[in-house]
């Protein structure tokens, strides 16, 4: 139960909604922007500062003292080099007497009286009713004023009494927070299970002995450093990283029925490497944005980046009138995943509760627009599609987004309709101005002939013409085989199609590169449509052949006879016809291939989007992303809906240190060679911070403070995500198959298959059960697991083959490394499945359990165990032990990450 | 994660009677036989706060918004003005000026009066209509989520804003009292669950009292997957294997004594062993006589998923299951179309809910078994074809468990737009349901844990019996 709301503060509302209605000029809105609900109405205006001078200019009127104050204050700040808007210089001078009269200013402000004026005085009781107004002011005046829609301000690293306890700058940050509520951070966890807990949050994997043993050992202060650099540099990193990420944007394989796509797209599995790849090259979190939105403009002739746009191709829908959905899909989820913004609210109506309109949303489809799915031709695209199992095995091409609908409007829809559209303008791609940044200007992107005419590009045309040639191999060795004169002679006929057809393909192909290279005028050129004529005269006629063996097998059959010898007159006089027309002039035309050609142009504006969103001057980009980082390895969000950063989710708890966080993506550390956003550096960062290695353990006065722990006085103890428990339980037994990358693998193998969980089918309706079972990630959305614990789990970890093979195995492999003493076989199952020793209770219980199992079976026997673990082990020692680790494997701590 | 206050004497207690767990699970079972009073805002003792009137509950859930007027508060009078704007009309004085321009649509099936009570049910739902004299139909609803995150409000009475940290109606069941069967989880889930948009997995949670009290799903023909072992496996062995599971998992929850996902899991084991047996045979609907599958419409295609959910529903309450909540498996939101949306729908449900009641009455377990039917809002008396949401008035019914038959309570202006009557949020159904189980909803409370008066609701007292 990670997800935790937070009704929005009435506070907050109220804030936000009367700002807008305070005036200019801009000192004036500073001002009230500063006190708040506590101005009183008269002092929100000029004369709060200056003296009511009517022949002045507005903006140019004359100082009261308390302007004059304020004012020069200004220089000095500045000159100190300390801030000096006006906030800082209404800190500086609150305690001082402008007006002399006796009253602080800022006691005279919350009374509701100016404090640049000599005549107007508070009286005592009015003072005295200020001063109890005071304490609530200076609260709200330190608190974090955290605007999720202005640009990203780097807020300082807070004072904390208790200096000893923090790593790292994030600590402070936390440290500040309990300080204030009376938490008291855990102390730090045990080494193993800290070790345990970064190998699971970074590779997904849990250590090994060695690994365990090793890191456990490492007697350096800065083990855990080495450590984290060590799994980060891990490819399993990319993989269980990327995982995650798949939640958030949304990823799925094709989904549909007998090989029909309705949903996504095949091949998707390209965009699952670009991810897993992207993420272990530690490319960066913007560049990563700009190529999924945006790829095919950024880079259009490389296949590398291009399969980013899996992310646009995934929103695919095949049933007719779904293009509406198809790109509402697109908009509420790019808004989401990139900037926790509910933009799909502002597709009726203007946004409830964030500064979008109705108008913004539609602008911000424009962009989209355009924008179609098609695959491109891989080498291995046409034989081997496979749909015998429903499934496509290899196949193989790029599923990608490309620019289509070039000069295609946008209108508004009233109430979101599509069929109710207003067609008085048509609207532009734009950004909504409540977020400020400049949208680059948007360029329209010049594409090469490969791009456009992916279909002759010779990767393409090789594929073609081997698939056709591969035909004719098939049909001869088919007639090979053939035994019987009817099946021969039908044989025959084919293998006379499949020649002919492939000469008739090679022959189109000549006349096609005549004509693309400009040189269809000449001699050559029209040879080659000539010979291309008649190539594909001589497959019309090897066709024609075929019917006419057909039609004469007919003759055999008196029933049949009659039609078929009409039959083989018209068929022998279509032959001749055919035939009567090589002794003609030469043909001038012919069939072409019938392939499709794409726009020569893509719009550039999914690019210019995407690099405003990948962009420093976004506030929302890289809070968003250290969010989602924070949320996986801490067990909840500073924001604790992930995709609503907007006024409808709830405020963050630790907004500067989000915001810190934040600013620290964008900057990286040059001096220190580290890049601009990196995801690698802010796991590090995060990863070693002391509040990430506190004990998950409990304290009952913290507890009931903040049960939710949203202040984090302890790392909580989460579950294993359904990808981690299935492969661990692979990994345990030392059979995990690492080979990355792929088409993705049949999701009904999944116990079988050994390898990582991210390879397999991944679409509605087609997921593994098992990974079900723990919950894994819905396709249609999934910005945070939900974690359930269910009598379900206990029956798929305690009946599954996988469970109980794989236990097994794990035994047997300990048993042979550890040899008889019981008591070592216990500690060591423990380390390889709980990364820690047990407690004395916990290892008699075990020994225990150890020989009554062993009584259970009547004699030892040397026999081998079968290699696949689905059978016990038939010595009686060896399977109790087996059964321990079975036990073990079903112990909370396994699927917990401590 | 857990509401745990306990005492530190009370931990210590248990940690050293080698018990370990200390959380509400406990607290429930340890209890069990009732030697503990309840005190409020104490932790319940499995004993109800006053007499029972229902042992289980039944509650049947609509996903997409079931429009009232197409139900169960029919309203021929819109017919008078089919096509006039509400403004035109003499009703327009129920709703806000920005619907007046709408046009009245007509009632797209016609209603007749049922049984000696005469409660008025339109002409899809025959089979419910003819349990007229068992139902009390509350057509004085409302919710204040006008979307679809109101198929989580139904449940647990909040905005879906606030995600799933507060219990739902069969949590707070679970929670509250004992259980009646240890074999059987005592809140079973059956049917699809709601949209992933809406509450998805959240619409039956446990919230902030812990996955325990999370509804079990159980899916309707197979109970569950993995339920036996890939091979069978030694009697003794196994029994060797959970008796040590259960002393390491126990011996761990000395250690973390409020970790509610370990007394989950620990509750989750002992109830999967026993799930084995217990489920194949509660959901074993084809024992039942060929007479009772044909009443629920299990001989026809049409209707057989859904009069298998209900007759398994009726075996799990049978065996002592506290709380089943069914989510039908279909989806009513009629913008476009509410003949063939709803027509179709009805046609799959009604007469196997209908069929649930009787069932129940004629084996004299509607008694002690109240049955629920909710959507999670109505649908609006304009336009025609179509029909969009309607949060403002809606209608519910309840049946059995000490509620009284064939009463109407409530009522809407005469084109369904807003109760008349003085309205009720969602948890007064809540409470209503809670009150017939034994339990108060106010006493329904966790230390460090705020309700707020609408989240605790009023129990109806005009519908109980």
């Amino acid at each position: 139960m990670n997800l935790r709301y937070q009704f929005v503060s009435l506070a907050f509302f109220l804030l936000l909604s009367t700002a807008a209605a305070w005036g200019r000029p801009a000192n004036k809105k500073a001002l009230a922007e500063y006190f708040g609900p506590r101005l009183a109405d008269n002092l929100n205006d000029c004369r709060t500062c200056h003296l009511p001078d009517e022949t002045a200019r507005e903006g140019k009127k004359p100082h009261n003292p308390f302007g004059a104050r304020l004012s020069a204050l200004r220089r000095e700040l500045e000159e100190a080099g300390k801030p000096s808007g006006i906030p800082a210089r209404l800190d500086a001078i609150a305690d001082e007497d402008s007006d002399g009269d006796g009253a602080t200013n800022l006691l005279e402000i919350l009374a509701g009286f100016p404090p640049g004026d000599t005549t107007a005085n508070p009286s005592d009781a009015e003072l005295e009713s200020a001063r109890g107004k005071v304490a609530e002011f200076r609260q709200s005046r330190t608190a974090y004023a955290w605007q999720p829609f202005d640009k990203v301000e780097r807020p300082g690293i807070p004072a904390i009494k208790s200096t000893d306890w923090a790593r790292n700058p994030i600590d402070p940050f936390i440290a500040a927070e309990q300080e204030s509520r009376g938490l008291a951070p855990r102390p730090e966890a045990p080494r193993s299970l800290l070790i345990r807990r970064l190998y699971l949050d970074l590779v997904g994997l849990l250590p090994t002995r060695g690994e365990l043993q090793a890191a456990a050992a490492d007697t350096a202060p800065d083990w855990e450093e080495k450590l984290v650099d060590k799994l980060l540099a891990s490819p399993r990193y990319g993989e269980r990283w990327g995982r995650h990420w798949m939640d958030v944007w949304r990823y799925s394989d094709w989904y549909g029925y007998a090989g029909v796509v309705r949903h996504s797209q095949p091949h998707m599995w390209r965009y699952r490497d670009w991810i897993v790849e992207s993420l272990n090259q530690d490319k960066g979190y913007d560049q990563m944005i700009v190529e999924m939105l945006a790829g095919d403009e950024l880079a259009a002739d490389d296949p590398q980046v291009v399969r980013a746009t899996g992310f646009l191709a995934r929103n695919f829908h095949a049933l007719p009138n779904t293009r509406d959905k198809w790109l509402q899909e697109t908009v509420d989820h790019t808004s989401q995943a990139f900037l926790g913004l509910t933009m799909g609210c502002a597709r009726c109506h203007d946004h409830m509760y964030d500064p979008l309109t109705h108008q913004d949303y539609y602008q911000f489809r424009a962009f989209f627009e355009p924008y179609r799915v098609r695959i491109d031709t891989m080498p291995g695209s046409y034989p081997r599609i496979d749909l015998s199992n429903g499934y496509f095995a290899s196949g193989n091409g790029i599923a990608r987004a490309f620019d289509e609908d070039v000069t295609k409007p946008t209108y508004l829809f009233l109430r979101g309709d599509e069929n109710t559209p207003d067609k008085s303008a048509s609207l532009p791609p734009g950004v909504p101005a409540a977020l400020g940044g400049k949208l680059p200007e948007i360029v329209p992107v010049k594409l090469s002939p490969a791009v456009y005419d992916p279909e002759k590009r010779p990767i393409a045309v090789e594929e073609v013409v081997a698939t056709s040639a591969l035909r004719v191999t098939q049909t001869a060795e088919r007639l090979a085989k053939a035994t019987g004169e009817p099946s021969r002679r039908l044989a025959e006929a084919d293998l006379a199609i499949a020649e002919a057809r492939h000469a008739a393909l090679l022959a189109a192909l000549e006349a096609e590169r005549l004509e693309d290279a400009g040189q269809i005028d000449s001699d050559p050129g029209r040879q080659s449509i000539a010979n291309a004529a008649r190539a594909q005269r001589r497959q019309s006629m090897a066709e024609a052949g075929k019917n006419l063996v057909v039609a004469k097998l007919e003759l055999a059959s008196p029933i049949t006879a009659p039609a078929a010898a009409k039959k083989i007159e018209t068929i022998e006089q279509a032959i001749a016809k055919l035939a009567a027309e090589d002794d003609g002039p030469p043909s001038t035309t012919y069939v072409k291939r019938p392939i499709k050609s794409y726009p020569r142009e893509s719009t550039g504006r999914r690019l210019a989007l995407a690099r405003w969103i990948a962009n420093v001057e976004n506030p929302l980009t890289a809070r968003v992303a250290v969010n989602h980082l924070w949320l996986r390895h801490l067990g909840q969000g500073f924001v604790s809906r992930s995709f609503d950063f907007g006024r409808a989710g709830s405020p963050p708890t630790h907004p500067a240190l989000l915001d810190w966080l934040a600013s620290e993506l964008m900057k990286g550390d040059a001096a220190a060679g580290q890049p601009a956003w990196s995801m690698k550096r802010m796991h590090r960062l995060m990863v070693t911070s002391a509040t990430y290695r506190l004990a998950s353990t409990s304290d009952p006065s913290s507890m009931s403070r903040d049960p939710d722990n949203r202040y984090y006085w302890r790392t909580p103890a989460r579950r294993m995500e359904a990808e981690v428990v299935r492969d661990s339980l692979f990994h345990l037994s030392g059979t995990l198959d690492f080979r990355m990358g792929g088409p993705e693998l049949p999701h009904a193998q999944g116990l079988t298959l050994p390898r990582r969980s991210i390879y397999f089918r991944h679409a509605q309706e087609h997921q593994m059960e098992f990974l079900k079972t723990f919950d894994t990630a819905s396709v249609i959305e999934c910005y945070e697991r939900v974690t359930s614990v269910a009598p379900h789990q206990a029956l798929a970890l305690s009946h599954s083959d996988l469970a109980i093979s794989h236990g097994r195995l794990a035994a047997r492999a300990l048993h042979q490394e550890i040899g008889p003493a019981a008591e070592d076989f216990v500690v060591a199952a423990f380390e390889l499945t709980l990364a820690r020793q047990p407690s004395d209770t916990e290892l008699a219980a075990c020994r225990g359990f150890l020989e009554e199992q062993a009584k259970l079976y009547r004699a030892n026997s040397s026999a081998t165990a079968d290699a696949t673990g689905r059978q016990p082990a038939p010595d009686s020692q060896l399977r109790a032990r087996e059964n321990l680790l079975g036990v073990l494997i079903n112990h909370n701590d396994f699927v917990t990450i401590r | 994660m857990t509401p745990s206050n306990q005492p530190r004497t009370r931990r210590s207690f248990l940690a050293d009677t080698g018990m370990g767990f200390t959380g509400l699970a406990l607290g429930a079972m340890l209890f069990q036989d009732g030697t503990a009073q309840a005190e409020e805002g104490a932790i319940p003792t499995g004993q109800p706060h006053h007499e029972p009137q229902a042992k289980s509950v039944i509650w049947i859930f609509s996903s997409g918004g079931v429009s009232h007027i197409e139900s169960f508060d029919p309203k021929p009078e819109l017919n008078r003005f089919t096509g006039k704007r509400v403004s035109e009309t003499p009703h327009a004085g129920a709703v806000a000026e920005k619907y007046h321009a709408k046009s009245v649509g007509n009632m797209q099936i016609g209603s007749k009066k049922y049984g000696q009570s005469g409660i008025e049910v339109a002409d899809w739902w025959p089979h419910i209509g003819s349990c007229a004299d068992d139902l009390a139909v509350v057509r004085s609803l409302w919710v204040d989520d006008n979307c679809h995150g109101a198929q989580l409000t139904w449940h647990n009475g909040r905005h879906s804003r606030e995600g799933g940290i507060h219990p739902t109606i069969g949590a707070w069941s679970s929670y509250g009292l004992g259980t009646l069967n240890r074999k059987l989880p005592q809140f079973v889930v059956l049917g699809g669950g709601v949209s992933e948009c809406c509450g998805g997995e959240w619409a039956h949670g446990g919230g902030y009292l812990g996955p325990t009290y999370a509804g079990v799903r159980l899916n309707g023909r197979t109970g569950l997957p993995y339920l036996s072992p890939s091979a069978p496996r030694g009697q003794q062995e196994r029994e060797l294997e959970v008796n040590l599971l259960g002393r390491l998992n126990r011996l761990a929850s000395v250690e973390y004594p409020d970790d509610a996902d370990l007394q989950a899991r620990i509750r989750a084991y002992e109830l999967a062993f026993a799930l084995q047996s217990s489920v194949p045979e509660a959901m074993g609907i084809e024992r039942e006589t060929a007479a009772t599958r044909q009443m629920y419409g299990l001989d026809n295609p049409k209707t057989s998923n859904i009069g298998g959910l209900c007759l398994a529903a009726r075996r799990l309450v049978e065996r002592g299951v506290r709380f089943v909540q069914v989510y039908l498996p279909l989806g009513w939101d009629a913008h476009n179309d509410v003949v063939g949306n709803h027509g179709g729908n009805a046609a799959q449900c009604d007469q196997p809910i209908g069929a649930l009641v009787k069932d129940l009455k004629q084996r004299g377990l509607l008694d002690e078994t109240l049955v629920v039917w909710g959507t999670e809002f109505g649908r609006a008396p304009y336009n025609t074809r179509g029909r969009d949401h309607w949060a403002d008035g809606f209608s519910c019914w309840l049946a059995g468990g000490g509620i009284k038959g064939g009463v109407v309570h409530g009522e809407t202006d005469p084109f369904g737009f807003a109760p008349v009557t003085p309205p009720h949020y969602i948890t007064d159904i809540h409470a209503t349901v809670l009150h017939q189980m034994g339990l108060d909803s106010r006493r329904l409370t966790i230390p460090g844990r705020q309700r707020f008066d609408r989240d605790f609701g009023t129990p109806i007292r005009e519908i109980i019996a």
